[in-house]
């Protein structure tokens, strides 16, 4: 386990490379999944306003 | 031929019911290859023999600056579409591209910061790969910069459309630039006419990655669609059973 931890004295590279991308991969989706969110409640909003609320 | 299809892809309810029903078919299989990628790249394949375990950094740069051509590309000719034929969808689909290609191109600059740093002594140089992957960071920056410039969407679809398909130029020079000058980045492995120079327990878990990847983009795309699509449609009576739903 340590040593595959320390992927042969290159750890301080291999990790935060890793790290970097599945956190862009996380954000990106939690950034789509807030973005229809808002698309929704906005077009909700939009309904309510026009007095054909769903 | 018939063109029924293509015209349906232009109908804004149409495209948001298909977009939701297609989103899993894309979301999994997506996550499954990346985690066999993540266990073949890391676990199962043997270290290099000049990088040793340095080179697993692979299984995430490559990938990400597949993405970061890919969905470019994607943007462009999506804006293309809406620019000629004048249809929204289109411009939704662009629109929906930038951030995604914006934030991989940076996963592509920061892991390879992080690997040329132990293997040519340097997180950066002004290298004609590097210095273009950067350019197309900034494009995509000023792509969303100028949508959000521009309170008109019809406004904003229109001029960044024409931004995104002026630098689709950057493309072909980031994909060639290893060829075309003295770059101290390496030459393609796998994207070449003749075989890939990779044995396969290295190459497996890449092209699980790349495909991985690819079909990640495929359900972002399609979750961020439906939004841009709604956000489009001020006044479509469809809207009102989308969002009950």
């Amino acid at each position: 386990m340590r040593e595959f931890l320390d992927m042969g004295g290159y750890a301080a590279f291999v990790w935060p490379a890793y790290a970097v991308t599945f956190g862009v991969i996380v954000l990106n989706i939690v950034w789509a999944q807030r973005l229809l969110r808002r698309s929704r409640a906005e077009a909700q909003r939009r309904l309510a306003m026009r007095g054909e609320a769903p | 031929m018939t063109w029924t299809w293509f015209h349906r892809l232009g109908s804004p309810p149409y495209v948001y019911g298909l977009a939701a029903r297609l989103t899993p078919w894309f979301a999994w299989p997506a996550a499954l290859l990346i985690a066999a990628g993540l266990v073949g790249g890391l676990v199962l394949a043997p270290p290099d023999y000049q990088q040793g375990d340095g080179y697993r950094i692979l299984y995430v740069h490559a990938p990400s600056a597949w993405m970061s051509l890919m969905v470019y590309t994607t943007m462009a000719l999506a804006a293309a579409v809406g620019l000629i034929w004048r249809i929204k969808v289109a411009h939704a689909v662009a629109a929906s591209c930038a951030p995604i290609g914006a934030s991989f191109t940076l996963a592509a600059l920061v892991t390879g910061a992080l690997w040329g740093q132990p293997m040519w002594g340097t997180f950066w140089q002004w290298d004609p790969r590097l210095t273009s992957e950067l350019i197309l960071f900034f494009l995509y920056l000023g792509y969303m910069g100028l949508r959000a410039g521009l309170e008109d969407t019809q406004r904003a679809d229109r001029a960044s459309a024409v931004l995104a398909v002026v630098g689709v130029v950057n493309v072909p020079i980031i994909h060639y630039s290893v060829t075309w000058w003295n770059s101290l980045h390496q030459a393609p492995s796998i994207m070449r006419l003749a075989k890939p120079t990779m044995p396969a327990v290295m190459l497996v878990p890449l092209l699980a990655m790349l495909l991985g990847f690819t079909l990640l983009f495929g359900a972002l795309l399609l979750v961020r669609l439906r939004g841009e699509v709604l956000a489009r449609e001020r006044t479509a009576s469809w809207i009102r059973e989308a969002v009950s739903a």
